[in-house]
């Protein structure tokens, strides 16, 4: 335990500060910057509509499809924007207004009223919903999966590049050991800035919202789907890592794991069961707290490939992510004890 | 399995279609033990292999009773300064030598005291707290060797390790090369410097396109090489009478003043009946002052057994 301590103290630091980093911190931090820039927009449209005189949302309501453009301007009063224009031969108009919490856009052809179109200044539910995506297909699926690619397959190819490996060679540490030692420092290092990375997210997600929205859900279930979202890139970063970790010492190039990867993960949603546990994508997506939205207009192979596995029950999620990144660390480890400096000929 | 001995036997070892090494038989007792041989002619392998950091195709390896495929094992016993230039990014010279101190379970206070003496053994202290990054190829050397060196260990394998040493470290290098020898320890280097090999070497191993061309003291070595005659530098006054004497008594091949004036140079493929006739002339009143073997070093042999200059 001394040694793994110590190999991962010297190697933690590469992990956190390396100049090759950078890019991991971006892909952490996007999320958290989306929000927060959300957030932005959201107080912005909050100031700019609060200064506008409302329309009672009961007056909009009444316009039945059909009303012409004078009738309901008559009964709505002046809009906010009034905007036309003109396709092939039709003539579309449309009249923008606020009810207070909404903006409504009332759309009329060639003078009669066609639809009615209502979208909140903000939506709590639909953040929540936006939130439970963002965090699955991009967080996971690419921010945690390439963050981890670029933290864990460094850790043995990259000190093969830099010509620095046998220093840990020609230490008096089973190669068992060092596996796991520079795998502590990887996962160290990615659970910090991929679990902060989640944590930083979620609080943009709720620093924006109204307090009638945030505090019931802060006293509900915010803590609970906090713990899981971080729980769930923190076990991400574990199990992508350890595979991560053992292509580095079988494959020079990054770019070839990281695609039977990447495509691994894509299509297990439609592989048989048993082979659906050999994903980690598949457990994580089993302890994520809100199921992510699909569109339903989305193309039918992009709705396959973001298709959730059948879900895992939250222990066996749990259980099954450890085995599996287990069952990965031993096979990387059998494989250090024949792995042979070679940087080139003598 | 002897515990005093590094053993290959049978060692084979090829990167791909290429020898690295072929069919090697070793058996290297303590002292100070030199490889020697051209670029490319698997000194770095043998030593690698040593190490564990490559494994034999074939053969195994033990290292004073010790299989490289534990290193946990190994490496308290053995020290290895490589030809490989870089260390972990963003170490200094003295983070290097005691991370792997800390690595061997020695205490944080003991493995600072054995750094920096490690580290002042090959005069680096001033430069312990800047980076490695930052070093010239010299300094570099110099802390391979200050960490290969900290852990006090029995064997010691030496890629080229005096390239880059001014002549005091040099010197001191050397001496402490001597005295591990002189502990019973194992000291194994190559050095393309043939004349500084020849100077404290206590044998040699001449290793050409992955085969072991001879091994053994540079002596014994050379008495095996039969087609080569042996060259002496008779140091005397009366070089032209000596000659003559010498061509009666003994089975002289040929017999040169000296253009030095130091003496006379002879040839012989009988070194035996050779030193016998020196004897006899000697006490016979000719003054000789001293026989000096001139092929009895490692340059010769490297250009009897392998050919080409150094």
């Amino acid at each position: 335990m001394n040694q793994i301590a110590i190999i991962a103290r010297l190697e933690i630091r590469r992990a956190f500060f390396s100049r090759r980093a950078l890019w991991v911190y971006l892909l952490a931090l996007f999320p958290a910057a989306l929000f927060l820039g959300r957030g932005v927009s959201v107080n912005y449209d909050r100031r700019e509509y609060a200064a506008k005189p409302a329309t009672p949302a009961v007056v909009l309501d009444r316009l039945p499809v059909g009303t012409t453009d004078a009738a309901a301007l008559a009964a709505a009063g002046p809009p906010l924007r009034d905007h036309t224009w003109k396709r092939a031969q039709t003539t579309h108009r449309s009249l923008h207004y606020f009810d207070g919490s909404n903006r409504v856009w009332l759309q009329f052809e060639n003078g009669a009223l066609k639809n009615t179109r209502r979208l909140p200044l903000n939506s709590f539910d639909q953040d929540l919903r936006v939130y439970a995506g963002v965090f699955q297909y991009f967080y996971l699926r690419l921010a945690v999966f390439f963050g981890c690619l670029g933290i864990f397959i460094n850790l043995f190819r990259g000190e093969m590049i830099d010509k620095s490996l046998h220093y840990w060679f020609l230490a008096p540490v089973r190669r068992e050991i060092l596996v796991l030692g520079k795998y502590c420092a990887g996962l160290i290092a990615a659970a910090a800035i991929f679990g902060g990375g989640a944590l930083l997210s979620f609080g943009a997600l709720l620093s924006y919202q109204t307090a009638a929205d945030v505090e019931p859900y802060l006293r509900m279930d915010a803590l609970a789907h906090g713990f899981w979202y971080v729980l769930a890139a923190v076990l991400g970063c574990a199990g992508y890592g350890s595979v991560f970790l053992a292509a580095g010492l079988v494959l020079r190039n990054p770019i070839i794991p990281a695609i039977v990867m990447l495509l691994w993960e894509s299509i297990n949603g439609f592989l048989p069961e048993l082979l659906q546990k050999l994903s980690v994508l598949h457990y994580l997506q089993s302890l994520c707290p809100v199921p992510a939205p699909i569109d339903p207009s989305a193309p039918p192979l992009a709705r396959m490939i973001l298709s959730p596995a059948a879900p895992s029950s939250v222990w066996a999620a749990l259980l099954g992510l450890v085995a599996l990144t287990a069952l990965v660390l031993w096979a990387a480890t059998r494989t250090a004890r024949r792995l042979e400096i070679n940087y080139g000929t003598e | 399995m002897s515990h005093d001995l590094i053993l290959f036997d049978g060692v084979s070892k090829f990167y791909g279609e290429v020898l690295g090494v072929n069919k090697v038989d070793l058996q290297i007792p303590p002292g100070i033990t030199s490889l020697v041989g051209p670029n490319g002619s698997g000194k770095t392998t043998l030593m690698n292999l040593m190490a564990g950091l490559i494994h034999p195709g074939r053969g195994s390896v033990f290292v004073r009773g010790i299989s490289p495929f534990a290193p946990e094992k190994l490496m308290r016993i053995l020290g290895y300064a490589t030809q490989y230039d870089a260390a972990p990014r963003g170490l200094t010279g003295f983070d290097f030598v005691r991370a792997g101190l800390l690595l061997h379970g020695f205490a944080a206070a003991e493995a600072a005291r054995r750094a920096e003496a490690a580290i002042a053994t090959v005069a680096l202290t001033h430069a312990a707290p800047r980076k490695i990054a930052a070093y010239s190829k010299g300094m570099r050397q110099r802390i391979r060797l200050a960490q290969a060196i900290a852990h006090d260990p029995a064997v010691l394998v030496l890629d080229e390790p005096l390239n880059g040493l001014d002549p005091l470290v040099r010197a001191e290098t050397i001496a402490l090369f001597r005295d591990y020898a002189a502990r019973g320890h194992h000291v194994i280097l190559s050095s393309h410097v043939l004349q500084e090999v020849d100077v404290f070497s206590d044998q040699v191993i001449l290793i050409a396109n992955g085969r072991i061309v001879a091994e053994g003291a540079i002596r014994s070595v050379r008495e095996e090489i039969h087609e080569h005659p042996s060259q002496f530098l008779l140091q005397c006054r009366q070089p032209a009478r000596l000659a003559a004497l010498l061509f009666e008594q003994a089975d002289i091949l040929e017999a040169r003043i000296d253009p030095a004036g130091s003496g006379l140079r002879v040839l012989t493929r009988q070194r035996a009946a050779f030193a016998d006739a020196i004897q006899r002339i000697a006490l016979s009143g000719v003054v000789i002052d001293g026989v000096l073997p001139m092929d009895e070093n490692v340059d010769a042999l490297y250009e009897y057994l392998i050919g080409g200059g150094q």
